[in-house]
């Protein structure tokens, strides 16, 4: 019964030009999708080739889940490759070193700093201005394309500031990197959006690194 | 038909028993006396032909069809030595049916000369191959010559009876030209030479405008027939200036440098207006003048190989775009600098053009990497655990046992809960610019109950603790 009111909510989708917001788990690599090797091959193998281009995908982990770690592998990945990278770094937390350090050529890193929200707070206490400007600077980096990799980190971004976005936000988001090649990644607390046939990585803990 | 005009008049040899400074002087005239001759030559050959082309103290002029003017070649000849003795100018002229024996003739011969259609050759052979130095200017040249001299050569028609291919055995692809100009034969089209254009365009407004958006309009209005001008004359746009006259009567003056050439009137466009958005006149505007600094047109080779990148046009109009909406300040990329300070770090402008060689990207990541800081190698014994750097470090309250060591992390800022330590390693002292508002601090890595992994550390000048990363 409940997968006749899934086939008929479907039919009427597809009626409606709507389907392509339905999500479906396919196991394997698409052949209409080009992938971004994420750096590290047995993730790699795991994705099929890495994270698919012209499609939004996000990272999704707890703090010292390993995610910065993650994502500063993809951006050396793709630098490793000649591609241009670029990070919108809602909250300005990057740490130059670390990125040197993971194998990021930092000539090919367009680095878009956030606002540091000044006194009382500085992660939990960011503004919702901040973090809309940030993410018109990430709708400029996309629409600019050719990108390789673009990374919008709000890791450290608290949820209630986040589910205050439009939700039209992200469906902009994944009509402008819809059939281009750039790799659009999301990187947070907790999931935000993703395209159809993105992927939503859960980073694991991390706390036994110290 | 080529005729040639050449000027024995400019002579840049003033060497003499004189005072240096005196040397100097007439150094200066000479070399400014010969820039007018040159010029005044060009006029010449604008009289007769737009396609002229100056090749140092001579002119070669393509004159077919002036026969329908002047009559027959010595006619021509006649008519081009007339019109340059009216400037003033003494002039050798040479009428053939190929440049090279037009300039040969000419720099030999006094006077109106004329090589008979089909006659080049034979025209040219009596001439001295000391000539070879004055059409190629080169040491290859003298070389050349010092060679037939040892040959026991000494005409022009003793080498154009020389074997080619024995010749190109010995010389290389270089004899092989030597022997087409000894023949009178030419070794490269004519290439006219192009007048500087400027491109500048200007606009009075019948009534004021106020605003960027009616702004937009006229600029696109301005900007397109440059930007087709551009293309025409493969040139592009070093340097744009927008000069706006208010009604005040104060003109507004911008200057873009732009990081690569471009000449895409959009691109231009949007730049312009994103810079005056950011230093918008202070009254309204009744007349938009833009100048361009024209600069060669760039040669941009597409690989097969590689992904494309973003043009220059799309990464400056970017970076503008990102600089208005974020903040010039805010936007680059990193560069580590040479410094134990922790998280330390510069930012330079974004280059607009990049190597697509995976080469030149794994060459620039190593120097990138030669130049890493000592705490960045640090960093890098442990590649799977990255940092979050909070720029204003947080303070924290930290519980500590006999030896110093943290045992629970506390604060006050949202969403840094603290908790018991489960696991701390450290410290690890540093110090550093005691010359400046230096710090020195002892750092510790401590896990935290609460799920999460920091870098805290004690400040010894305030003895108070801080959160300064989160490992992630």
């Amino acid at each position: 019964m409940a997968s006749l009111a899934r086939a008929d909510l479907e039919s009427l989708l597809h009626t409606k030009n709507l389907a392509r917001t339905l999500t479906r788990f396919e196991p394997g690599a698409r052949p209409d999708l080009e992938y971004a090797s994420t750096g590290h091959a047995g993730l790699d193998a795991r994705l099929s080739g890495g994270i698919p281009r012209g499609q939004v995908s996000e990272l999704v982990g707890r703090r010292s889940s390993g995610r910065t770690a993650l994502m500063l592998r993809m951006l050396a990945a793709a630098t490793a490759r000649g591609e241009l990278v670029a990070l919108v770094d809602a909250l300005d937390m990057l740490d130059v070193e670390s990125a040197a350090a993971a194998g990021v050529d930092l000539d090919r890193l367009l680095w878009i700093r956030g606002f540091v929200v000044p006194n009382p707070g500085l992660c939990r206490d960011m503004n919702h201005r901040a973090l809309v400007q940030a993410v018109r600077a990430f709708t400029l980096v996309l629409e600019a394309g050719n990108f390789g990799l673009v990374v919008f980190d709000a890791g450290e971004a608290p949820a209630d500031a986040i589910r205050r976005l439009p939700f039209t936000t992200w469906l902009r988001l994944q009509r402008m990197v819809e059939g281009s090649s750039t790799a659009c990644l999301l990187v947070g607390s907790d999931r935000m959006t993703r395209s159809p046939h993105g992927l939503s990585l859960q980073a694991p803990a991390l706390r036994a690194a110290v | 038909m080529y005729a040639c005009l050449y000027s024995a008049g400019i002579n840049h040899d003033h060497r003499g028993a004189r005072s240096d400074r005196s040397e100097n002087l007439l150094n200066a005239a000479g070399t400014a006396s010969a820039a007018v001759h040159r010029g005044s030559l060009a006029v010449v050959a604008q009289q007769f032909s737009p396609r002229y082309e100056s090749r140092g103290d001579l002119v070669v002029i393509d004159v077919r069809g002036l026969e329908r003017l002047f009559g027959a070649p010595r006619a021509i000849g006649d008519e081009l030595r007339r019109d340059a003795a009216d400037r003033g100018l003494r002039v050798h002229v040479a009428i053939a049916g190929t440049q090279t024996a037009a300039i040969v003739l000419a720099l030999a011969r006094p006077g109106v000369t004329v090589a008979v259609p089909g006659g080049e050759t034979a025209a040219i052979a009596p001439m001295s191959i000391d000539l070879l130095a004055k059409i190629d200017h080169d040491d290859a040249a003298v070389a050349a010559i010092a060679a037939f001299k040892r040959w026991g050569l000494k005409s022009f028609g003793e080498i154009a009876a020389l074997p080619p291919d024995e010749l190109s055995a010995r010389l290389g692809q270089q004899g092989l030209r030597w022997h087409a100009i000894a023949r009178g034969a030419d070794v490269r089209p004519l290439v006219p030479d192009v007048e500087d254009e400027r491109f500048e365009s200007a606009l009075e407004l019948e009534w004021p405008i106020e605003g960027l958006e009616p702004l937009s309009f006229v600029l696109t209005r301005l900007l397109e027939p440059l930007s087709l001008g551009l293309e025409q004359r493969d040139r592009g746009v070093a340097v744009l200036h927008v000069e706006l006259r208010l009604v005040t009567k104060n003109t507004h003056a911008r200057r873009l440098e732009l990081p690569a050439p471009m000449r895409d009137a959009k691109t231009l466009r949007t730049l312009a207006l994103l810079d005056l958005e950011a230093h918008p006149p202070e009254a309204a505007i009744d007349r938009v003048a833009i100048v361009i600094d024209p600069t060669p047109g760039r040669v941009w080779q597409h690989t097969l190989f590689a992904r494309p990148h973003p043009t220059p046009e799309q990464l400056s109009t970017l970076v503008a775009r990102l600089g208005a909406a974020m903040g010039q300040d805010r936007i680059g990329a990193p560069v580590t600098v040479d410094s134990y300070r922790p998280g330390a770090f510069e930012m330079k402008p974004f280059a607009t053009e990049h190597c697509h060689d995976r080469r030149g990207a794994r060459s620039a990541r190593s120097e990138s990497s030669r130049e890493i800081s000592a705490s960045a190698a640090c960093a890098a014994v442990n590649r799977d655990v990255a940092l979050r750097r909070c720029r204003q470090p947080v303070p924290a309250r930290v519980a500590a046992d006999a030896n110093g060591r943290p045992i629970k992390v506390t604060t006050d800022r949202r969403g840094f809960a603290g908790g018991a330590v489960i696991r701390a390693t450290g410290p690890w002292k540093t110090s550093g610019e005691w010359w400046t508002s230096g710090w020195d601090r002892d750092e510790w890595d401590v896990a935290l109950s609460d799920g999460g992994a920091y870098r805290v550390f004690l400040d010894h000048a305030t003895s108070r603790w801080f959160i300064d990363a989160i490992l992630d």
